[in-house]
């Protein structure tokens, strides 16, 4: 069989060191290299894209590209190719810093056997053939497992419909009453079956975190709520297990930037774990504080008096699948509460952890950043711009045919208009701030932008064509406008700290906030 | 006012049983259909003012009966409740897409599809009957 001609791509600027690569093929058989030879990372990056290219020989240090920088280059413009790095002896340590950038080795110049090249070229491709195989065959794994996890969840959902259905029916008389006795056994088994509901809901949702599914849409939202929240929903679950359940929070606590519904989600899986583990006449505590660490989050904190987590165990607790071996406490989990829990509070920009000795009960702390507008606008104020900045608050509004958005209206659309948004605006110049609770007909998105009256125009044209062409949006009968105001142009005073500017600015963005979400829900009673 | 008529579009007798029952209770009439032809049909022969719609169904699916309905004038205009079990995100697109007025995941909760029937039908919120133990679902 005829092997293959090799294509190697030589991106090196000294053409001294071309020929003497070129020299150490001479003892190969023709036609089983071909080398091409390039000086500068720009005409390399066209030539590799165009593809063809079996191996990159790389020098680091080019006409137009330095260091690590070349390597990032060349992988992102042919990710499949395996890539050598080819250095002089004082660079090694950057060499081998490469390699964690996508190289897959490299070679220092004056010290490489002749024979030895070609035979480094041919295992560095074989080696990358094999790590492309296994890859592939992971990510395939793991969408098959995805796809058998929603399949499952699926399947399972119908026939407990059927029996949450007539289990419900019956709780509510519709076929005539019942006497307590049979209504208390029927009350145990809607407690399985929300149970069991919760279950496949997990299943499903770790299919989501597995590929990055999960809705999280963060926005300024109070933490004492979601506790309470909690507090009220497993309230029943904690009397029946003669727990007592109790929140302990701090006054005045600052809002969180998180997602409502999340958050309440992490709570419920915290707190729902902790009655589990408890012995009966225990207690469950949820606490919540400004975080002596970091004082820009707040943490959360559910203690228990149960079992504890043995030590060896304590740092696989937050794992897929993970279930603590405790054979006093009866198992009623897939062990994916804390996963989705872990997945949801980092998501949200968050740590959690959980510290126990064992027989003394556990304690899980998640934390969550506190909302902060002057730190959400910082990002368009860099240090170069310190002159007068005008700055434009331009407001987007999305409502619907009916004049009132639903709730789950909301929650399907944030995502895409905020991305459709994100579409229109400038990184560096422009802050797409979080959702807020403006609780009006409408949804009110918001942008700072750092320009004029005539850059907030042209940016309320830009949205107004994106959305405008928007079949999604034209399909779900939704309305939207889009408009601008411009505040004072602001001027850092020269005895002023960042943070004390940030904090001027940020409050004359908040009052412009408030007054279009008021004048919304005045205008619609 | 005579009792407003639902149309029950979906595979599993049971759920259909278990929705007529709750839905009678609270005084609108039912009539059934177990796969996408016959929901087709069925809305022809009684017009129901509001459609109860699975997704996943013999001869066709949800989807199928939701386009075949746009095509005639009269049936385009009743509004759609979807239920399914399907997974939420690309299926609740493509359900308000094409025209559904609500997208439900099963195990559906009954005081919810009451709430989004009583909406999607123009009725006010306050003469619903109260469903006891149906609130909630941790």
């Amino acid at each position: 069989m005829k092997e293959k001609t090799l294509q190697v791509l030589v991106i090196e600027d000294n053409a001294g060191d071309v020929r003497l690569l070129r020299e150490m093929f001479s003892g190969e058989k023709p036609g089983s290299f071909e080398l091409t030879h390039l000086m500068r990372m720009s005409e390399a990056e066209i030539h590799l894209a165009k593809g063809g290219v079996d191996i990159t020989l790389l020098d680091m240090g080019l006409p137009d590209g330095h260091g690590i920088d070349t390597v990032r280059r060349a992988h992102a413009a042919a990710p499949g190719v395996p890539l050598i790095i080819l250095t002089g002896l004082d660079d090694e340590a950057l060499a081998a810093d490469a390699m964690t950038q996508g190289a897959q080795d490299y070679m220092i110049k004056g010290q490489i056997e002749s024979r030895a090249l070609p035979r480094a070229l041919r295992h560095a491709i074989e080696r990358h053939r094999m790590q492309a195989e296994t890859d592939l065959i992971r990510t395939h794994q793991m969408q098959f497992k995805d796809e058998f996890l929603s399949h499952v969840s699926h399947e399972l959902r119908s026939p407990l419909t059927a029996v949450r259905q007539f289990v419900t029916i019956l709780l509510d008389g519709l076929p005539g009453e019942m006497n307590p006795e049979q209504r208390q056994y029927l009350e145990i088994v809607l407690r399985n079956v929300k149970q069991l509901h919760s279950m496949i809901n997990d299943l499903f949702e770790v299919s989501g975190v597995q590929t990055g599914k999960l809705k999280v849409e963060p926005q300024c939202t109070s933490a004492p709520d979601a506790i309470a929240y909690a507090v009220n929903t497993l309230q029943g679950a904690a009397v029946l297990k003669g727990i007592i359940l109790s929140a302990d929070i701090e006054p005045k606590l600052p809002s969180v930037c998180a997602d409502p519904a999340r958050l309440r989600q992490i709570l419920i899986i915290l707190v729902d774990n902790a009655i589990k583990f408890t012995p009966p006449n225990g207690t469950v505590t949820i606490q919540a504080r400004i975080f002596d660490e970091d004082p820009s989050s707040l943490v959360l904190e559910v203690s228990d008096s149960g079992c504890g987590i043995e030590p060896d165990k304590i740092g696989r607790i937050f794992e897929r699948l993970f279930q603590a071996s405790d054979t006093s406490a009866v198992h009623t989990g897939l062990g994916l509460g804390l996963y989705i829990c872990k997945d949801l509070v980092t998501r949200q920009g968050g740590k959690i952890w959980a510290h126990s000795a064992q027989g003394e009960g556990a304690v899980f702390s998640a934390t969550i950043p506190i909302f902060s507008l002057p730190k959400m606008i910082a990002p368009a104020f860099s240090e170069e711009r310190q002159v007068e900045l005008p700055i434009t608050l331009v407001v987007t509004e999305l409502g619907s045919q009916t004049g009132w958005l639903s709730d789950q209206i909301r929650a399907d659309q944030c995502q895409g208009m905020r991305d459709l948004l994100r579409g229109c605006l400038h990184s560096d110049l422009d802050v797409l701030l979080p959702r807020t609770d403006s609780a009006g007909p409408v949804e009110l998105f918001f942008v700072v932008a750092i320009t004029d009256g005539i850059g907030g125009e042209a940016i309320c044209k830009r949205i107004g064509k994106k959305l405008g062409s928007s079949e999604h949006l034209r399909l779900a009968d939704l309305t939207h406008s889009t408009s601008y105001r411009s505040l004072e142009a602001c001027r850092r005073e020269s005895i002023e700290s960042k943070e004390d500017f940030l904090e001027r600015v940020a409050t004359s963005i908040q009052e412009l906030m408030n007054d279009e979400i008021s004048s919304r829900q005045v205008k619609n009673g | 006012m005579d009792s407003r008529k639902i149309l029950i579009v979906d595979d599993n007798a049971d759920i259909r049983l278990g929705m007529h029952l709750r839905l009678k209770a609270n005084q609108y009439q039912t009539f059934f259909a177990a796969d996408a032809f016959s929901g087709v049909a069925e809305a022809r022969k009684h017009r129901p003012d509001l459609i109860i719609l699975d997704l996943g169904l013999p001869a066709g699916d949800g989807f199928t009966v939701m386009e075949r309905l746009s095509q005639i004038p009269v049936l385009a205009v009743i509004p759609i409740i979807v239920v399914s079990a399907r997974d939420g995100l690309g299926n609740q697109k493509r359900a308000y897409a094409a025209g559904a007025k609500a997208f439900l995941q099963k195990p559906v909760n009954d005081d919810e599809l009451l709430a989004v029937i009583r909406q999607a039908l123009g009725e006010p919120a306050g003469m619903k009957k109260p469903t006891l133990y149906d609130q909630g679902s941790v």
